[in-house]
């Protein structure tokens, strides 16, 4: 080990505020300023368009007794429970196959996977609407092939959820698996051999060494995802703007709906402030939980 | 073994098309007439080139220059700042590492529509509404890349790091001429998402941008959508496959990047 | 390491090209005298193109005095975000349109200048006095109407006839009608699907053939735990539960698409329709009829549209106004132009309407003229809760197996609290 005296820490120390400060600067004005603003908001009635009015904790007290707020924050659980994992091991599979299919294939199946990611939110819901359409849509079409009944998707309010939930996983698939097959190629080659000659191959490998490995990019995946879970908005804003009956109304959705279209800023703040407080224990739950043998 | 291999690859390849039928159908779609859009015949008859002619009228050209000039700077300084971050919370000792970090990462979890108007408000008093500065700027800081970075950089053999203090590299010298190339394997696919995400964005260039030689691309995309007594759907998609080619194009020169990812074999 | 290479330049370039833009002229306000106006507007095509040739010709009219900005914005952002943002940082349009569903929050927040003063000689007592009542608040008229677009029920003359069925008249006959019409390719009856406040305006009519109604007469209480209403919430989610009205549509409700590429036979659209129709599916036969009535019911329809408003807190309320009133008060052949070739609606202003007799006899419009316009009444301008909550009974009989008479009820006490704030 190096031996580390007091000015090569001070040293060190500065360094890393130097490399920071851009991001500290910039996350600070473009983002926490903001944010602390909307905490500020949360404590006023404001409308947008009147000036502010004081109310201290009147908004949070309201919150309390907002069934519908609840049941969207409910709604949101449901998604993130069913998305998140599902992402996860989706990427994580195909990443894992298409490091061992055939090396010369692998840029063409990438490609493959990521495309949908290119295409703009918007688009991607208008062309999921044209498959999930109850009367000539693709997929009704290729149920009735089957002998299937033909189903409603987004037009059901059993269906909608996970309607949408398959339309964001298409969209993602392709780039968190991009990213798990970039760590997974950053794992040494020797240490599949070591394993080789234990007789590890397959899945013992992958158990032994390949998951172990990847969890750095594995704890990001989930952070990330859980927390992208929580704000998915633009897809569900065009297939079904909540409906039907509210059986899509997540709370981005919700908040977007009481600071918007309401105009009721001050509570729509509020709203986030709690949300932002869920995400947050979330997230830190997560970290805490991966990182802890470290 | 080879036959295994190749029922894989297969089985990928089923998957992936199954993946790509609905933009098949973007793009077989952007060349049928308005009427047939949504008709699931595979009559290859009636295609036509008129979408992308009436796509091409609009202010499209102009407005795809602008998302390039926001989406490649946001990104090319992003990865910068970003990775920089990044091997500092993973790599450098300091006091409140912890604190930064949690910090950072708790600025992903408020949603946009939130900090809309503060973050207007806050753009604007910068004197930065109406220019790229205000398009760039505020899209440039965000923790993803940074908490990235910082998961990527933890695994990195110290091996590399120990022997450029040997040779009497500073921390600064070490990453920017050790780390940093070296890096690619994670820069690449942070380059596509960032572009993407960037390319892709609507609702800030929305807020921030009066101007009409500024607009960015899914703000013409959105004009074009309209809603009129009567979407045109089959230019709308045209415009939409139009306007995606930047990124296809991004993704297939970042492909040989991506396969070549350095195998860092040896070093334990 | 040529990728590092290419990188630095191209950032090189990009930041030169950014400082470049940074050195922004901001332009509002007072100029050589010359008075800047924001002009925000939600039109597109055509309606958008009208727009701007109206500021071309007022901009050149008074080129030393006024000089107008206008921009134009899709309809979703523009009330839900562009407006809210820009009144949020005190810079809102100082000219820009309002809907029904925003005007009683813009006019409760004083945003909205009074134009009582600005209406040229004799010009207010030539718009039809509903439409003025419709703008009124406290006395005050706060915004100017330019249009109604009323509804009717379009339907597919060749349709109808294949299947043997007669124009409907009234509820059973539309109920059977969108049940004979409904085939694997075909919806019987198109009607708006998500909520917002589209689907609420196609619904009113029926609530108002009964008589029934969301609110009292002066819009203090909530009457919405009516028969009437639970009647006209289970006749509408009849269509969608037994499939006659499809649960998710390829083209916005309001959009000629529906009709026009043959996927519907019958929809309840407003006047817009009949100039799309016209232009772009000629070659196929529509016909026009009232919305069909309940037994023992009236007809009634709506008159919806947007208006135009001057911002209150302009620091140039006097030249927005001025310009408005030129735009749709003054001279006839605007109005006129607006309604008859631009669009088709009819103009609120009863000379205008006289003027252009002879185009509100043409083909389709003639049955709006003759058996539509009487029974028009002004579309609500309740605030946004109200019209969240009827639309999400709505909602709930439509897809969430509820009974009208259990949302309505539910409504009714969202509505209640909504007043009470």
């Amino acid at each position: 080990m190096r031996r580390k005296g007091m000015k090569r820490k001070l040293n060190e120390s500065l360094t890393a505020y130097g490399f920071l400060l851009p991001n500290l600067l910039g996350l600070t004005v473009f983002v926490f300023v903001p944010m602390v603003y909307a905490f500020y908001v949360s404590l006023h009635d404001w409308n947008a368009l009147s000036p502010k009015v004081f109310i201290g904790f009147e908004n949070y007290k309201e919150m309390a007794s907002d069934k519908e707020w609840w049941k969207s924050v409910n709604r949101t659980f449901i998604f993130t429970v069913i998305y998140v994992p599902l992402l996860f091991a989706g990427s994580l599979f195909f990443a894992v196959m298409l490091n061992s299919m055939k090396q010369r294939f692998v840029g063409v199946a990438r490609t493959m996977f990521l495309l949908p990611f290119a295409i703009t939110s918007v688009i991607s819901a208008v062309i999921w609407m044209f498959l999930y359409d109850p009367r000539h849509g693709f997929i009704n079409q290729f149920f009735d092939l089957l002998g299937l009944p033909k189903q409603q998707f987004l037009g059901s309010t059993d269906q909608a959820l996970f309607a949408i939930i398959v339309v964001i996983f298409w969209i993602n698939l392709g780039y968190n698996m991009m990213i798990f097959l970039a760590s997974i190629k950053e794992i040494p080659l020797d240490y599949y051999e070591a394993a080789k000659i234990d007789g590890a191959t397959g899945w013992k490998a992958f158990w032994n060494i390949t998951f172990p490995l990847l969890r750095p990019t594995s704890i990001f995946i989930l952070v990330v995802t859980t927390i992208g879970s929580f704000q998915v908005f633009d897809q569900i804003m065009v297939m079904t703007k909540g409906g039907p009956a509210n059986s899509t109304m997540v709370s981005v959705l919700y908040i977007y709906k009481q600071g918007f279209e309401f105009l009721n800023m001050g509570y729509a703040s509020a709203l986030a402030v709690v949300l932002f407080l869920i995400i947050f224990v979330l997230s830190l739950a997560q970290l805490r939980l991966y990182t802890k043998k470290d | 073994m080879g036959k295994n291999k190749t029922i894989l690859t297969v089985f990928i390849f089923a998957c992936g098309l199954l993946i790509i039928l609905p933009i098949f159908f973007l793009v077989f779609s952007s060349f049928r007439a308005p009427e047939d859009v949504f008709k699931l015949s595979l009559n290859l008859g009636n295609l036509t080139l008129d979408n992308f002619k009436a796509v091409l009228e609009t202010n499209i050209l102009r407005a795809i220059w602008n998302s390039l000039v926001v989406s490649v700077t946001v990104t090319v300084v992003a990865m910068l700042f970003h990775a920089m971050s990044g091997y500092a919370l993973a790599r450098l000792n300091f006091p409140g590492k912890k604190f930064v970090f949690g910090w950072m990462i708790s600025t992903m979890m408020v949603p946009f529509t939130v900090i809309m108007i503060p973050l207007y408000m806050v753009t604007k008093n910068l004197g930065l509404a109406n220019s790229y500065g205000g398009l760039i700027i505020p899209m440039i800081f965000n923790a993803y890349g940074i908490f990235l970075f910082r998961q990527f950089y933890q695994d990195f053999p110290k091996e590399l790091e120990e022997a450029a203090y040997v040779e009497g590299l500073s921390i600064a010298g070490t990453f920017f001429r050790l780390v940093l190339p070296l890096s690619k394997p994670m820069i690449i696919p942070l380059t596509i998402g960032f572009f993407t995400a960037n390319w892709n964005n609507y609702l800030w260039p929305l807020i921030i941008n009066q101007k009409e030689e500024l607009m960015v691309v899914q703000v013409a995309l959105a004009n074009i959508v309209g809603g009129g007594y009567e979407t045109a759907w089959s230019i709308v998609l045209a415009a939409a496959l139009l306007s995606a080619i930047p990124t296809f194009i991004v993704f297939f020169s970042m492909q040989k990047y991506l396969v070549d990812g350095i195998k860092m074999s040896g070093i334990k | 390491m040529k990728i590092w290479k290419m990188f630095s330049i191209f950032s090189i370039i990009l930041i030169l090209l950014f400082q470049a833009g940074c050195s922004d002229s901001s332009s509002t306000g007072e100029e050589d005298g010359v008075v800047t106006l924001k002009f925000w507007d939600m039109h597109t095509d055509a309606e958008k193109a009208f727009f701007e040739e109206l500021v071309k010709e007022y901009n050149a009219a008074n080129e030393d005095k006024v000089k107008i900005e206008y921009t134009a914005f899709n309809q979703s952002d523009y009330s839900n975000t562009k407006l809210p943002v820009a009144f949020a940082n005190d810079e809102g349009p100082d000219v820009f349109m309002v809907s029904p569903g925003d005007f009683t929050k813009y006019a409760e927040s004083n945003i909205l200048a009074d134009l009582n003063s600005y209406f040229p000689e004799g010009a207010k007592e030539d718009f039809l006095p509903a439409s003025i009542e419709a703008v009124t608040y406290d006395d005050k008229v706060l915004a100017l109407p330019y249009e109604l677009e009323l509804l009717g029920l379009y339907y597919n003359k060749k349709m109808l006839a294949d299947a043997g069925v007669e124009v409907p008249k009234t509820w059973d006959e539309l109920k059977a009608a969108a049940e004979k019409l409904t085939t694997t390719d075909v919806a019987g009856l198109v009607l708006p699907t998500d909520k917002a406040a589209y689907l609420n305006f196609i619904w009113y009519p029926f609530l108002w053939q009964q008589g029934g109604n969301v609110l009292n007469e002066d819009g203090t209480k909530s009457t919405f735990n009516s028969p009437e209403v639970a009647k006209a919430l289970d006749y509408w989610g009849s269509f969608f539960q037994d499939g006659q009205a499809p649960s998710k549509l390829q083209y916005g409700p309001w959009d000629a698409g529906n009709l026009g590429t043959g996927s519907a036979a019958m929809s309840i659209v407003g006047t817009w329709l009949i100039p799309v129709l016209e232009k772009d599916y000629a070659d196929t036969e529509f016909g026009l009829a009232p919305i069909p009535v309940p037994e023992g019911g009236k007809p009634a329809t709506d008159a919806g549209g947007w208006k135009m408003a001057v911002n209150a807190n302009s620091e140039h309320v006097d030249e927005a106004a001025k310009f408005i009133m030129w735009c749709f008060a003054e001279d006839k052949s605007r109005p006129l132009k607006w309604a008859t070739e631009v669009k088709f609606a009819y103009s609120p202003r009863i000379s205008v309407v006289e003027e252009g007799k002879a185009i509100y006899d043409k083909g389709l419009r003639k049955v709006f003229t003759e058996e539509i316009y009487d029974s028009a009444i002004p579309e609500p301008r309740f605030g946004p809760e109200i019209v969240d909550a009827v639309g999400e009974a709505m909602q709930q009989v439509m897809f969430g197996n509820v009974s009208g008479a259990d949302a309505a009820e539910e409504a009714h006490k969202k509505i209640e609290e909504a007043l009470s704030k």
